[in-house]
């Protein structure tokens, strides 16, 4: 299908272990209704194998809808719920700005580098 | 005020959602709005067809259109985005995105949509009575 071929191109995900318990998840590109429900999942498939502390890289991040927030907040929760936490690493100014306007950057631990996230999970 | 008019009808479907950003962002590339406020529009349509999918799987009826029409002014692009999803009979209008989660976000996204919408463009309305569903319009000023 010409179209979900053309939505799901600008999409990437993928995973990172860095130490027990604590994972960084790469995204890249765009997210939307279409994309947020692989994030979701991947994001309990962390939580449910382990690693209750995730940093979110929003580096490459292009596009950010109130569904990816709300796939985030999710994210928040279940890591809170085991005693783990989520935290994001978001340099770029265009999202960061949709997580001030909404609120959620006061919700949200967010680090302009991913050391900065790690050595918050770390610690 | 002369204004150009530019339609796109998708179905009622995330896979297509993308295909309507792109067309805003072809519409706004034409005038003199910045970066930043093409992609404000981008994302306020985005929200806009999203709720309008999740209120099409709540009333199941997935098979549901969005119509997109673009009109450009010379200091603003009107943009709205309507719907054939019926209202419930006696149904209240819902406000945009704020009474359903999607199936991605389940209940964490609930108002976060409606809330960009207002935020992001100047204007917004949403109508349920001149059409067969819902149509929402949003309008942005260069520059403003």
């Amino acid at each position: 299908m010409p179209g979900m071929f053309m939505a799901t191109m600008e999409f990437k995900l993928s995973c990172r272990p860095v130490e027990d318990g604590i994972t960084v998840i790469d995204l890249r590109g765009e997210v939307d209704a279409f994309t947020a429900p692989q994030v979701k999942q991947e994001m309990i498939n962390q939580i449910e194998g382990g690693s209750t502390k995730l940093a979110v890289n929003l580096a490459d991040v292009k596009y950010l809808d109130s569904t990816g927030l709300g796939v985030l907040i999710g994210g928040l929760k279940r890591t809170r719920d085991k005693e783990g936490e989520l935290v994001l690493i978001c340099p770029n100014v265009r999202i960061m700005r949709i997580f001030e306007i909404t609120g959620l950057s006061r919700i949200f631990e967010m680090f302009q580098t991913e050391q900065e996230a790690l050595t918050k999970l770390k610690g | 005020m002369e204004m150009t008019t530019v339609e796109l009808k998708i179905p009622c479907q995330v896979e297509y959602i993308g295909v309507a950003r792109l067309v805003i962002l072809g519409v706004a590339s034409r005038t003199l709005f910045s970066y930043d406020e093409i992609e404000d529009m981008r994302l306020a349509v985005g929200e806009a067809c999203t709720s309008a999918i999740d209120r099409a799987a709540s009333s199941g009826k997935p098979d549901s259109e969005i119509t997109l029409s673009c009109r450009m002014g010379d200091d603003r692009l009107v943009i709205q985005v309507s719907d054939n999803i019926p209202l419930a009979a006696g149904a209240e209008p819902a406000p945009a995105t704020a009474d359903a989660g999607t199936e991605a976000g389940a209940e964490e996204d609930q108002g976060i949509g409606a809330l960009l919408m207002e935020i992001l463009v100047d204007e917004i309305q949403q109508d349920t009575r001149t059409g067969p569903g819902t149509s929402i319009t949003m309008t942005k000023y260069i520059g403003r």
